[in-house]
């Protein structure tokens, strides 16, 4: 039998300098000329799943306790929860380094390769982000990580803020596959007088890390 | 003044990331002894307030949940009606 190709959604005209080969996609893991941030990476092959039951409250995902509030989130072991409403919770793998399959319960629904998604990190990039969308990634009520479910360059995303404290600044967005092109288009655009460019996913490890 | 609405899960946000979803008009009529004529009055007809009404609303852009406001329509602003339970009625799965 041959072996399924899983195809990112996200292309950047930058040259992949060092790339693998990750459970059939093709990772980049560092681009030509990087630059000193802000950054943009691709991390639409990191598993994500939604968890939907009428239960939450007495659940556990990946040894988590699921966020209790929606708008609020949880990162911890490198597995991201998200409390979207009384019935679902979003999970991100944001660590990437154990192999993460899909729990078997039917509670879960593997939404990896139906969303695009792009972490947004470094310096000044609030300021990328206001010009894209009203929500406010700094609120200085909310305490970080927190979740938005929310229009971002006029598409539904859903965006967590995983540290707002100067440099080390940075969110995670997903939203649909099919807006994927154009989104990473519309930001890089907005990015371009802040020197935000294409990033490989060893900075973005290194990063995630640093939190 | 650009219309905002107060969605129970997000907060408030701009009026176009909703779907208007039409005037709050009750419970939907047993079915028992219904005439077309009572079931077209409940689907099609409205009340059309000048002034505050109670609606349903949607957020399409954001967390997908349909809930109540009160809007005054002279004037397209959002009118804060004490309601302790709507977050938690929001919360609780959605109300439409």
């Amino acid at each position: 039998m041959k072996e399924i190709q899983r195809i990112s959604p996200v292309v950047f005209k930058s040259s992949p300098l060092k790339t693998e080969k990750r459970d059939n996609w093709d990772v980049v893991m560092e681009y030509k000329e990087e630059g000193d941030g802000p950054f943009l990476v691709d991390l639409s092959h990191r598993p994500r799943f939604d968890l939907q039951d009428s239960n939450l409250a007495d659940k556990k995902s990946f040894e988590l306790e699921l966020p209790e509030t929606p708008g609020n989130s949880v990162l911890e072991n490198g597995i991201l929860a998200s409390r979207m409403n009384r019935t679902q919770v979003s999970l991100f793998d944001l660590d990437g380094q154990d192999d993460v399959s899909m729990p078997g319960e039917s509670y879960y629904t593997d939404v990896t390769e139906s969303t695009v998604c792009v972490a947004l990190f470094g310096k000044e990039i609030f300021l990328i982000c206001e010009k894209l969308t009203a929500l406010d990634f700094t609120d200085p009520q909310r305490k970080a990580p927190f979740f938005f479910q929310g229009p971002f360059s006029h598409v539904p995303c859903q965006i967590v803020t995983l540290n707002k404290e100067g440099e080390s600044s940075g969110i995670v967005l997903t939203c649909s596959r099919g807006y994927g092109r154009d989104m990473i288009d519309s930001i890089l655009h907005a990015g371009e007088e802040f020197g935000l460019k294409p990033a490989g996913e060893s900075r973005f490890t290194h990063w995630i890390k640093s939190l | 003044m650009a219309l905002t609405i107060t969605c129970p899960i997000c907060g408030k946000r701009n009026g176009y990331e909703f779907k208007f979803g039409g005037e709050e008009k009750g419970p939907r009529p047993d079915e028992k002894d219904l005439t077309p004529e009572a079931w077209c009055e409940y689907v099609h007809m409205n009340k059309c307030v000048a002034g505050v009404q109670e609606e349903w609303w949607f957020h399409k852009d954001g967390c997908g949940s349909w809930f109540k406001i009160h809007r005054d329509t002279t004037t397209n602003l959002e009118k804060e009606v004490k309601d302790e339970n709507r977050v938690q009625k929001a919360k609780s799965g959605g109300q439409k």
